[in-house]
This record gives structure tokens, C-alpha cells and sequence, in this order.
């Protein structure tokens, strides 16, 4: 048997070391690094060939020949739900090692050899035949919105996808009904073939290509701008995997949540619910890990009035699988129900009165993994959500509020040079005892600020009041270095600097931080 | 529930079915592969069968079975250790994946202890003491995310805050061991009925002391009750130069005897403080040696005081403030900071203590065999740390880091010397294994393994528990 794609990745399956955090890793007090048994998978199968330590160890196997490839390895093969939890744990590479990719890799490697689920090839013959993979009507994809004309033309496509026309009607039809408030200019492609999320998964690359050209000609031709899905793994595949697989286009990818996020930033919507209520959310594994969207639906909730956030043990980049992902809700039902019965538990730890989250297969995920642990929580999609909350805006919500916060921000846009040595991207988030802001490395010498937290900063920075007074004063960025470092050497009980550091040291020292430490007289 | 079925073709499978249930037992060979090798690259042969206990009777009918059937039984917790110590070396053999058992059975804060299941990880239980109020002495090993506290006091682990606590099995009260025969036995004050676990050494002689680091060869632990200590708010920080390894070695031992330092870091040579913390030493050319230290109390004024002494003792010896971000670093990153190390290769250990006199000497050796083999021209990073430990003796870490499989072969020649100088050189392993046991065999005396041997045909005389451990590796 050749592995063609999974040999590609025989280095770092040689690197991992084993160490199994992926599997094992616990929140660590010190650093304030919030991981809990990152392998939502491995919690409830238990072995450890279910793990990401695992399954290196099996691949590995498998590469060098002292296992067999038998139907045994194709069931464990699709017992991942690629959600990433375990390359977010792992601080082996920058990267952390790339468990889904190398998944996948396998997957397609089998599919390729003849060695595939029979339920799988029916999902790429209903996608090829019928444009979605539920083997439905390709002319009955938009029925759920009764009689209605779409424009040919308009600035922003909703992008429908397959579980939303098909099978989570609702939510398609609150985000319909959400664009139409907002009054946003959108249409919908009256031919929308399905983005082939599915097809990626399960390693049946094959079709990927012709739907996603077809779909990118029929974007083009209504002239929009902007392609806003609802769905976490239709936004994955369009900002993630088309451009990967080679399609270029210049379309602005959002998920519904950024869309709305940037809505309520400028004061285009407003929602206000008429009693309070206390609402957990669940990142979806595409929005959040996959594509680094974790802030937007958050501010989303929490612009809500009347409405109190509260997070899970695990959130967001450590945020425990549904357990719908990568093909296993229709390979292995029970598992899926049975990780979504685990994170429903963890949802109702915290008391909440309703989930949250914002992806059909998460949402259909997490309804049945309620339905199987016997829990009464209340399960919505965002849009779902939201709708009912919907009240006239009142105008542009003013931002950086805090005059502190405002003047902190205008010192570091005016300064750029603090920030020398830093590359391209990288990002800071800066937290004034609650307040957030962030800053991006646009280019040498060229800082952005924006007044919200950071989707996935390298390290967060907190101060105190008194250190950003005094920080703020002074005209030389080596006079702001010197004292940066000294509140983090040396802080008092009014002027400190505390370090979240968000990614692990070689990474950072690959973004450029050595030189901002040594400047701060850190190092 | 089981979605890789098994195979069902060990001996045992269907009365290890019948004591766990199926879900909880396996021996398809996809299953297995996954406990075929811990976090070095050593190996040995494949488990027969895995098991997943989730209680002490669970354990107990499992043991009995084996012993009855006389077949080979390996505990094994979080499998992240760096010697291969719970590898088997007999085909066949039953496994006993032990992270399953993980619960905290009581916090006692009367006497300060805490009893958790042995496959509890060390990171859990600090989390879970410190929303409590409480901090453990010794705090896991550098591995503590996934290490657990039964596989770490089986096989005499080290790491964060043995500067002032000792090793893993310092801190420990009492264990809960099942023996070959099946009974459960209850070291320390559990000796008396009833009696709560607060104290080692009771009535009888230190019976906890026979089992730990047994290397699963006696008995499998199944609970250990530890000493918790009330949360220390207040640390401090300290790095401290020197342009000698020999001053800082002064330094540091003068340190560790005065007990100051939760936990004290020294790192040998240039290249190892640059492997771990790179540019940290570019604006300190003259600087070739460093510690980094860290003071936990709960009083201000005495952490602070102590990191004045440690800064005392450190410029008396000729050393130079560096500032205090790497053991901030060190401290804030807990089992999080070998990780990162692995961007340099596939590493290769010598794990093992010496005396801190004895620091400089191992040094010369290994940066004799660095230069032999070219290893930095060759891509072979090497950190050189070590450790204060209990009082006056410290870790040996000398690690090499073979950046791709290319470089294995080099880096494993290089490997075996560094091995030899490190026993030469007065260095004592504290773990076995695969890694070391060998040439620990060759040092050890007669009459102290044949006391071993006697203890072990006691308690395990059909030898099920581990079997040939300590006896050579092939």
C-alpha cells in the first residue's frame, strides 16, 4: 500500500515525541492555559488510539509497515472529528503537529486505494448528482423560502449551504430574515452547489474542483463582493481550504457572526432581549480553531441586552469538540451523540439557561447530544438566537469609551517603532484591567489598533491603570520600552504588567518578539 | 462503547471482558499500537491486550486472574515518560492503562494530605488543590500534563519544585497497592484499620518506601495519599550570570544547601541557555553559566527576602544580575516549557542526579563528545541543565536534539557516550528502564539486587507484574 499523501507528513510524524498533551493535558494554573483532555474522542472511547498521541503512533505504524490496513483501521480512521484540539495543544512545532491534515491525508490515501466507507461513496455520488450530500432535489435546495425572487445582482451572497436548506431549516430562514431587517443588499445563487466541506473530510477530494469552480462562476457573475455563510464548515472551506486547493478569487469570506458583529459595531442592528438570561456558547471546531473566529460571535451575544455571557470549562481555542465534525456524525452516530452529550454536561455546568453556537452541524450535534444525556437545555443557533431580540438601532455604538483605554490606544498607533522587529501579522492584545483593545503589525514601521479584543493574539498583555498613566507619558519609545520591563520585573501594587503568553515561545520567537523583549530590557 | 472491535484472541480476553466489560478491553492490533512507545524513542515489545480499569476491584480481579494464569501484567499511567520504563518485555503481556482512575478520593485538611487515584496527572491535582486553597510539595515532572502520580512515584520522577521538596516520591504518605496475590494493602498509618493516611513511617518499617520506584515490578499502585501544603501567593523571581560554570556551580550549591528556592535552574553552557531561551545572552558576552531562581511563600516580605539571600549568594560568587524573565518564564510556563524544545528535533536524554560538585566534570566529558561529533555543525542542538534537588544534589539533563531522522544515527552514537561519561562521572540514574537499566546493572552491587530479587519473589513469586525488568535490556 502506498501513502502517498500521508508520507508527506513522515517528518513530523517522526518529531512527535509523544508526550500527550494531546490526550492527557490539564488546565495549567501558571499559565493560565485553560486545555481539559483536549480529545473529546479519546474521553469517550478511552484507548489511546483515538487520541492524536495515538494516532501518530498508528499512521506510524501503518508507514512502516507493522500493521495491516484492515476495515479495523478504517473505522478508527473515521473516528476523528479533525477538530484541531490536539494541534491547538500541541507545542511540539509552531504549528503544533498537524493531526486533521494528516487525517485527512490517510483518508483520502484509502479513498484512492479502493478502501471506503460504502456510506461515504453515497455522499459523493449525491454531492456530483444533486449538489448536497442528503441525497435531496437539487431544484428543492431553496424551498424553505417559499415563493421568492432573488436578485441577479447585490453586494453580499448568502451562502445557504446544504445543512441549512436541508436539514436546519431554521436557521437559514432566521438569517434570511435577519438580512431582510438589517436591510442588507444580498441574494442567494439560485444554483448553489454544495462547498464540498464534506468531500475534504472524508477524503474524497475528487469532485472538490468542478463545485467549487461552478460556485465561483456563479458568485461572480451577481457581483458580489462579500460570500457571509451561517454555516461553520461552508466558511471553513471557502476562507480556508478553496484557496488551498488552489481556486483563487477575490471575495470577502464572513461568517455570519463577523457580518453581524460588524452590523452592531456600526450601529446597523440591535437586539434586546425583554428578560434576563444567562447564555454559555460553543465554538464551532471550522469558526474557531480552524478559522481563528472566537471574539466576533461573543461580542454578538454579548451586545444583546439583558443577556449575561458565561463561558465553559473549555473555550474557545481549548473548546471541547460537538462531535459532529470530519464525517463522524455519519459514521459513528452514538459517538457523536455521546461527545455532544459531554459537552451539553459542561454547558450546563455553568448554569446557563441556553447553548448557544453558531453552525448547523453543531447545532443538530448538540440537540441530539441533549436528546441522549436526557438534558432539557436549550440548544439555538445563533441567528435563531438573535432574531427574536431583533429592535430598531439607534445609531453607531461609540467604542473606547474608557479615556484611558482611547488614549493607550492613540500613544501606540503614534509610536510604531515600540513595536520594531515585530513581523507582519503579528498580533497584541492589551487588556486594562477588563478593557480590551488590539494591535496589529500591518507592515515595518505601521501599527493598526482596533478597539476590540484580539481573535487569536500572540500574547495578551494586562496592565494596570497606573502603569498605562504612566506609560503614556513618555515621548521616547526606549523610555516606553525601559519602563514596560520594569513593571514586569519589578511591579508595585498600583503599576504592573502580567504576560498570557498565547502561543509557545519558538513561535513567538519566529514572529519577531526576541527584539520587543530585548528592548524591554526583558532579555 | 467500541468502534475498533477486538480481535479477541488473548488468552484472557474473555474473562478480562467479563471483569471490565467489553468497551473497556482490547486487543486489536490498531489499539495496541498505541501503547508501543512512551516519549523516547525506545522500544520493546507489543502488549497482548489493553485493559482500562476504574477501580481498585477492578484491579484486584485482574491481578488475580494474571497471577492465576501466570501471565505478564503491566501498569501504566499518563506513558510520557522518557525511558521506556513501561514498555514490556514479554509478548503477550495485560496492560493495565491506569488514566482512568484519576479522581481525587479526599482532600484531608486536618493533616494536610491529599489521596487521589494513581492515574490522576499532576496537572489536575495542582489545579483542582489550588482552586481549594492548597499547592503539593513536589509539583509533577516537567511532563506533568499527561505524567500521573502512580506512574511518576513508580519510577523515582523529577521535576518542578524538587529544589525544595525532593522527587516525586518524597512527598508521598502513603500508597494503596494491590500485591500478586490480590490483596490490597495500605502502607503508612493505613497500616492500622480505620486509621486515616497522615504518616509514613508508623508502628512498622517504611513499607511504602518497597514500592516506590518499583518500576511496576511489586505491586500496582492504585491510590496515593500526598503532602499538600497551603497556596503561596507570593514569588519570586531571580536569573543570575556567571563566567564560569564553576562559580555558578558554587553558587548554586550554597543555594540548594540554604533551602531558599522553590526551584532553582542552573543551565551549563551558552548553547544550552540559547537551545532554551534564544538571544537571552547576546548583551552578556561574558556570561557562560546561569541559574534561574524561584522563591514561593506565603509572606511577602520572606519571599522576597529569600531571593535578596539567593541574590547575595550569587553576586558573592562572582555572578551578574541578569534581570528575572527566564525563571518568570520557566515558572509562568509549567508543563508547558519542554514542549517548545522538540521545534529543535527528536531528543535524546540522560536523565539522571549527581552531586552539583560534579556538574562541571560531567560537562567537560559531554562537550568533549559535542565537539568529537561536530553535533552543532551537524544541526544537533544540546540543552545542559540541571536541577537542584532536595538538598545538595541536582538533576543531570544533558539532552541532544537530532533534527531529523537523517541526524538519528549520528545523534544516538553521540547519545551512547553521553550515557557512558554520565555513569562514569558519578552520575546515578533515577530512573531504569530501557534508557539506563544496563548500565545500571553493570554498577550495581550484588547484595543490594539480590536483596531486590528476594523482596520481588516475596511478593510476586509467579512474577507477573512486569516481568525481566531489572534484569537487561537486549
Amino acid at each position: 500500500m502506498e501513502y502517498t499523501n500521508l508520507s508527506k507528513y513522515a517528518e513530523e510524524l517522526w518529531l512527535c515525541a509523544r508526550c500527550g498533551d494531546c490526550s492527557l493535558a490539564d488546565k495549567t494554573v501558571a499559565s493560565k492555559r485553560d486545555v481539559f483532555l483536549p480529545c473529546a474522542v479519546k474521553n469517550v472511547l478511552g484507548f489511546e488510539a483515538y487520541s492524536a498521541r495515538g494516532r501518530i503512533m498508528v499512521m506510524n505504524d501503518l508507514l512502516n509497515d507493522k500493521i495491516d490496513l484492515t476495515d479495523d483501521v478504517l473505522q478508527w480512521l473515521y473516528t476523528c472529528t479533525t477538530c484541531k484540539g490536539c494541534q491547538e495543544t500541541c507545542a511540539a512545532t509552531a504549528e503544533g503537529i498537524k493531526l486533521p491534515e494528516m487525517t485527512e491525508a490517510l483518508r483520502n490515501d484509502l479513498v484512492n486505494a479502493g478502501y471506503e466507507l460504502p456510506k461515504h461513496k453515497a455522499i459523493e455520488e449525491s454531492i456530483i448528482n444533486l449538489g448536497n450530500p442528503y441525497k435531496e432535489e437539487r431544484d428543492k435546495r431553496l424551498d424553505l423560502f417559499g415563493e421568492r425572487d432573488w436578485p441577479e445582482m447585490a453586494d453580499v451572497i448568502y451562502f445557504v449551504g446544504c445543512t441549512s436548506a436541508y436539514r436546519e431549516k431554521e436557521i437559514a430562514k432566521t438569517t434570511v430574515e435577519l438580512l431582510d431587517k438589517a436591510g442588507v443588499n444580498y441574494t442567494i445563487l439560485p444554483e448553489e452547489e454544495c462547498c464540498g466541506s464534506v468531500l475534504l473530510r472524508l477524503g474524497h477530494k475528487r469532485a472538490f474542483d468542478a463545485l467549487t469552480k461552478k460556485n465561483i462562476e456563479a458568485i461572480k457573475k451577481t457581483g458580489a463582493k462579500q460570500i457571509v455563510s451561517a454555516c461553520a464548515g461552508c466558511f471553513r472551506t471557502w476562507k480556508i481550504d478553496v484557496p488551498k486547493e488552489g481556486h483563487s478569487h477575490d471575495f470577502e469570506i464572513l461568517h455570519i457572526t463577523e457580518f453581524l458583529d460588524q452590523l452592531v459595531q456600526e450601529g446597523k442592528v440591535a437586539f434586546r432581549s425583554p428578560k434576563p438570561i444567562k447564555v454559555t456558547y460553543h465554538d464551532p471546531c471550522h469558526l474557531g480553531r480552524h478559522a481563528e473566529v472566537y471574539e466576533a460571535p461573543r461580542r454578538v451575544i454579548e451586545a444583546v441586552e439583558n443577556v449575561e455571557l458565561v463561558e465553559m470549562e473549555t473555550n474557545k481555542r481549548y473548546a471541547h469538540c460537538c462531535g459532529s465534525g470530519g464525517g463522524v456524525k455519519g459514521s459513528h452516530g452514538e459517538l457523536a451523540d455521546k461527545i455532544g452529550a459531554n459537552r451539553i454536561k459542561e454547558a450546563e455546568e455553568t448554569g446557563a439557561d441556553l447553548l448557544v453556537t453558531a453552525c448547523p452541524f453543531c447545532h443538530r450535534g448538540l440537540v441530539d447530544g441533549a436528546k441522549y444525556g436526557n438534558s432539557k437545555l436549550e440548544v439555538l443557533d445563533l441567528p435563531e438566537f438573535l432574531l427574536p431580540f431583533m429592535v430598531e438601532a439607534t445609531g453607531k455604538r461609540e467604542v473606547g469609551e474608557n479615556p484611558l483605554k482611547t488614549e493607550f490606544m492613540a500613544y501606540l498607533s503614534n509610536h510604531p517603532k515600540i513595536f520594531d522587529g515585530l513581523k507582519k501579522d503579528a498580533v497584541i492584545d492589551y487588556d486594562i484591567e477588563g478593557d480590551r483593545f488590539h494591535l496589529v503589525i500591518a507592515k515595518k514601521g505601521q501599527v493598526v489598533v482596533y478597539p476590540i479584543r484580539a481573535e487569536n493574539a500572540d500574547v495578551e498583555l494586562t496592565f494596570s491603570k497606573g502603569a498605562v498613566r504612566k506609560l503614556v507619558t513618555f515621548e521616547s519609545e526606549e523610555e516606553y520600552a525601559k519602563q514596560f520591563g520594569l513593571f514586569f520585573k519589578e511591579p508595585t501594587d498600583d503599576e504592573w504588567i502580567k504576560f498570557n503568553l498565547r502561543l509557545n515561545l519558538v513561535k513567538l520567537l519566529m514572529k519577531g518578539y526576541r527584539k520587543f523583549a530585548q528592548k524591554a530590557g526583558l532579555i | 462503547m467500541t468502534i475498533v472491535k477486538a480481535s479477541k484472541k488473548h488468552p484472557l480476553y474473555e474473562e478480562l471482558a467479563a471483569i471490565v466489560g467489553e468497551d473497556r478491553v482490547n486487543d486489536n492490533q490498531v489499539i495496541i499500537s498505541s501503547y508501543t512507545q512512551d516519549a523516547c524513542h525506545l522500544t520493546a515489545e507489543r502488549p497482548g491486550i489493553v485493559v482500562l480499569p476504574n477501580t481498585v476491584e477492578e484491579v484486584q480481579a485482574i491481578v488475580k486472574l494474571c497471577n492465576r494464569t501466570k501471565t505478564p501484567l503491566i501498569p501504566a499511567g499518563g506513558r510520557n515518560g522518557i525511558c521506556g520504563a513501561y514498555l514490556p518485555r514479554v509478548k503477550g503481556s495485560v496492560m493495565l492503562d491506569m488514566a482512568s482512575m484519576d479522581k481525587i478520593v479526599t482532600i484531608d485538611e486536618d493533616v494536610m494530605t491529599v489521596t487521589v487515584e494513581a492515574g490522576l496527572r499532576w496537572a489536575e491535582l495542582i489545579h483542582r488543590l489550588d482552586e481549594k486553597g492548597y499547592k503539593l510539595g513536589f509539583r509533577g515532572p516537567y511532563g506533568g500534563n499527561a505524567g500521573t502520580v502512580g506512574g511518576s512515584t513508580s519510577i523515582n520522577s523529577i521535576g518542578y519544585a524538587a529544589s525544595k521538596y525532593g522527587p516525586s516520591t518524597e512527598g508521598v504518605v502513603s500508597l494503596e497497592v494491590v500485591l500478586a496475590n490480590g490483596n490490597i494493602v495500605q502502607t503508612g498509618t493505613g497500616w492500622k484499620k480505620g486509621a486515616r493516611p497522615f504518616a509514613r513511617y508508623s508502628a512498622f518499617h517504611d513499607l511504602t518506601g518497597v514500592f516506590l520506584g518499583d518500576h511496576g515490578t511489586l505491586a500496582v499502585k492504585t491510590k496515593v495519599t500526598l503532602k499538600i501544603y497551603p497556596k503561596a501567593e507570593f514569588i519570586t523571581y531571580g536569573d543570575f550570570g556567571f563566567k564560569t560554570l564553576e562559580d555558578a556551580c558554587a553558587a548554586f550549591l550554597e543555594v540548594q544547601k540554604r533551602g531558599l528556592t522553590e526551584e532553582l535552574n542552573l543551565l551549563c553552557d551558552r548553547q544550552s541557555t540559547d537551545t532554551f531561551f534564544p538571544g537571552f545572552l547576546d548583551r552578556h558576552s561574558e556570561i557562560n553559566a546561569m541559574f534561574a531562581a524561584i522563591a514561593q511563600e506565603t509572606d511577602e516580605q520572606l519571599a522576597s527576602r529569600k531571593m535578596e539571600i539567593v541574590r547575595e549568594i550569587a553576586l558573592e560568587h562572582g555572578g551578574k544580575d541578569l534581570g528575572n524573565f527566564a525563571a518568570q518564564m520557566h515558572w509562568g510556563e509549567m508543563f508547558n516549557l519542554v514542549q517548545p524544545l522538540y521545534n529543535n528535533g527528536f531528543w535524546l536524554n540522560t536523565c539522571h542526579l549527581r552531586p552539583i560538585t560534579l556538574i562541571p566534570e560531567l560537562m567537560k566529558r559531554d562537550l568533549e563528545i559535542f565537539k568529537k561529533h561536530k553535533l552543532l555543525k551537524n544541526g544537533i542542538k544540546w540543552i545542559a541543565s540541571c536541577l537542584g534537588a532536595d538538598r545538595a544534589f541536582a538533576t543531570g539533563w544533558v539532552t541532544i536534539f537530532a533534527p531529523d531522522k537523517s541526524k538519528m544515527e549520528l545523534a544516538l552514537k553521540a547519545w551512547n557516550e553521553m550515557l557512558d561519561a554520565t555513569i562514569d562521572s558519578g552520575g546515578c540514574p533515577y530512573w531504569s528502564g530501557l534508557l539506563w537499566e544496563n548500565r545500571v546493572l553493570k554498577t550495581v552491587s550484588k547484595p543490594f539486587l539480590d536483596t531486590y530479587k528476594v523482596i520481588k519473589n516475596a511478593l510476586d513469586p509467579n512474577s507477573i507484574f512486569s516481568p525481566h525488568v531489572f534484569e537487561g535490556v537486549d
